[in-house]
């Protein structure tokens, strides 16, 4: 392969080309370090490789086979990860909340989860800044957390048919409900052109209007040198006998390929991060790399996504316009007149017909299909929806661990093992309620519940105890000085809300650490 | 409301010419299928051909035999399946295994080949079938649930996937460079859909 540092000790090696990956190669190469990129995936042209299809673009899902266990077995794919160069970015709904500071803080304020070694104040100048360099849309006041607005850019202006229904419904409840914050386009920006509606988000944005660290941070990341490598599987980071990390070994067209560096940064997402640090284990770090506290894997977290599908006497037309446009954080924070901690965020969701009927066929009212199934799907334009965001407890027994069957690459396969507490069990209830109110308050009739997650947070969290945490809050790891992790799995608590804008400032929180480290010859 | 489409004259292929050369391709390679496999065995693909239409509720050729074809695709490449329960048998094993369990169940049952049952027969096999019942002990390591779901996925996701049943349920289907501009509840842009119900 046409290398550019491949026969050199580069600076900073990253694998996944994801939100956070993005984000760090673009701050890391920009202050002048040499970084090298790797993503298991294809660099994909969005004009090119894009279409306007559900079937076609599952592809940008993780699609590679993972053993699925416990009580409420996951379904893992395209609704919980990315595969290719922007990794999640690619196809995710551009919805772009913070956390709340009571987020960082559940156990101190809730006695549930556990406190991040951070407070919302040490990552809200992060939100700014990458609130700011992507112009997220939003409304002018956003009424619950610590940042009421405005956005960088205005709302979005005109919604979808399926927003102006969920607003419709939250006005009748007295429910206060906004235009949804969004990593999408109201106005130009850097040449690139507002959304027209389209509402393919979860296929890839042929426009660009969606952000995506495959068209922002990776193309910028470039220009200050930093070289990409897409195909490219990394099997293992490379160890010396002092215990540091000297670079990665990675797989391109079935050859082998090492690449060495002086710090190495794990990107690769809930599943695949724990399964490196595994298949990385060596005779100095045989239970797995930076895992000394045993809580490598352990305690991952999803979002509990359940989606409510009501029948509309007239036509709502879920294709029509990004999926979603309304949103309430109404039920974000416990509220001790409820039989559960914590809280949740409710959208307004679009959904074209293959996902629509793969939720209807499947819902918790049993299989659908033949005829009966036919005929609801004559009505597929009478249907509207509201999606779920719910917050799931952290429970050292959902876990990422490594199943025996091996993959192509002869590595073992990650299992991951999931079950609802009864807290998460109990939020979903209320939260099902809730969206079957909005939807009747809007005059329609809730017919399908679909039980549905979203998202991965955690499996290798951060702390200030070694022993209890895999990572510092500035995803270094406590073993290895010189191995960082930066992804949503150094997440301590999953928040109520959807977590790319954390994933992203955190990652700008890193590399500011890491400049200033480097900086000061500490790595 | 109908049991029939509410845009009987609507055809989401006239509008084909508006959407980018990618997505023409993709979706007009639909309404050709090949109904030659590279994994499915004739008498595999003669089973998914009545059961798809069971499940689909539809038996036009035209439409299942697209679904065999994205079937077989799926089923010969080496894309993972994304999840597969522990203990469960991969994908491919699962559906071969699956098909025969069902055949012999129907000749036991019967005395007749799955195909040579009517409807009535076939639909109450797969809904033993998502009922964890149609199994006799013998076979009783095959997850009989989640063959249904198996087969109730894939065979939804490419019918769904047809641009003839996006004209029938209304759906706009593609939609670039050309989005969607009258987006408040009621109102509609003058390329989608209208119903014509009376």
């Amino acid at each position: 392969m046409n290398r550019k540092y491949g026969n050199e000790e580069v600076d900073v090696v990253i694998v996944g080309a994801g939100a956070a990956g993005g984000v760090l190669a673009h701050e890391l190469s920009k202050a002048k370090m040499k970084v090298v990129v790797l993503d298991a995936g294809p660099m994909r042209d969005p004009q090119k490789d894009f279409a306007s299809d559900e079937l076609t673009m599952k592809n940008l899902g993780w699609q590679d086979t993972r053993i699925v266990d416990g009580k409420n077995p996951l379904t893992m794919g395209h609704n919980n990860s990315g595969r290719g160069v922007g990794g999640g970015t690619v196809h995710f709904t551009g919805v772009f909340l913070r956390f709340h500071d009571v987020d960082f803080k559940a156990r101190s304020i809730d006695g549930v989860g556990e406190d991040w070694p951070i407070s919302y104040e040490d990552i809200a100048p992060y939100y700014d800044k990458i609130e700011k360099e992507i112009a997220v849309s939003g409304p002018k006041y956003f009424p619950w957390g610590n940042f009421h607005g405005p956005y960088p850019y205005p709302e979005r202006e005109p919604l979808s048919p399926n927003a102006y229904m969920f607003q419709n419904g939250c006005e009748k409840l007295g429910i206060e409900s906004v235009v949804a914050p969004l990593a999408i386009l109201s106005a130009p920006f850097e040449g690139r052109p507002p959304c027209i509606n389209r509402g393919f988000c979860n296929q890839g944005c042929m426009p660009d209007a969606k952000f995506s660290t495959l068209i922002v941070h990776i193309p910028k990341a470039m220009d200050a040198g930093a070289e990409v490598l897409p195909d490219c599987m990394v099997t293992r980071v490379l160890m010396d006998k002092q215990g540091k990390a000297t670079g990665v070994e990675f797989i391109h067209e079935g050859k082998a390929y090492q690449q060495k560096a002086k710090l190495v940064i794990v990107s690769a997402y809930v599943v695949e991060t724990p399964r490196l640090l595994f298949n990385s284990a060596n005779e100095q770090f045989p239970d797995g790399l930076a895992n000394s506290s045993g809580w490598v894997g352990k305690a991952f977290m999803t979002h509990s996504s359940h989606d409510v599908y009501g029948k509309f006497h007239r036509e709502i037309r879920l294709y029509k316009g990004t999926p979603v446009l309304a949103t309430t954080q109404a039920f974000y924070r416990t509220d001790p007149n409820r039989d559960f901690a914590r809280g949740y965020t409710l959208h307004a969701h679009g959904a074209r017909p293959v996902e629509f009927v793969n939720g209807i066929s499947k819902s918790t009212e049993g299989f659908l299909w033949g005829d009966r199934l036919r005929e609801t799907m004559l009505n597929y334009n009478y249907y509207g929806r509201i999606t779920l965001v719910g917050e799931v407890l952290p429970n050292e027994k959902n876990t990422i661990t490594l199943a025996e069957e091996n993959d192509e690459y002869g590595l073992p396969r990650a299992k991951v093992t999931f079950s609802y507490s009864d807290n998460d069990l109990r939020l979903i209830s209320h939260a099902v309620k809730t969206m079957k109110n909005i939807m009747e308050a809007a005059d329609g009739k809730p017919e399908f519940v679909v039980a549905d997650t979203a998202h991965l947070m955690g499996g290798c969290r951060m702390g200030n105890d070694p022993k209890t945490s895999v990572v510092n809050s500035f995803g270094q790891t406590h073993d290895i000085p010189n191995l960082f992790i930066c992804d949503a799995s150094i997440f301590v608590t999953s928040g109520g809300g959807n977590p790319t804008n954390t994933v992203m400032a955190l990652a700008a929180r890193t590399a500011d650490y890491i400049k200033r480290e480097m900086g000061a010859g500490n790595l | 409301m109908s049991k029939r489409s509410h845009y009987p004259s609507y055809d989401v292929m006239k509008a084909k010419d508006e959407w980018d050369d990618h997505t023409q391709q993709i979706v007009s390679k639909r309404l050709e299928p090949t109904a030659s496999y590279s994994f499915l065995t004739k008498k595999e693909a003669a089973m998914l051909q009545q059961i798809c239409g069971q499940l689909t509720g539809d038996e036009r050729e035209s439409l299942i035999f697209y679904i065999l074809d994205h079937m077989d695709q799926t089923l010969h490449s080496s894309i993972g399946e994304g999840q597969r329960k522990v203990g469960a048998p991969k994908a491919k094993e699962l559906l071969r295994s699956g098909l025969e369990a069902l055949e012999q169940t129907s000749q036991e049952k019967y005395e007749l080949s799955f195909v040579q049952l009517d409807k009535k027969a076939q639909q109450q096999l797969l809904t033993q079938l998502s009922k964890e019942q149609a199994f006799t002990s013998k076979r009783s390591s095959i997850p009989q649930k989640e063959l249904f779901k198996k087969l109730l996925t894939m065979t939804l996701e490419a019918y769904y996937s047809h641009p003839l049943v996006w004209s029938e349920i209304g759906y706009g289907g593609p939609a670039y460079p050309r989005g969607y501009v009258r987006t408040q509840l009621g109102q509609l842009d003058p390329w989608e859909a209208q119903p014509e119900d009376e």
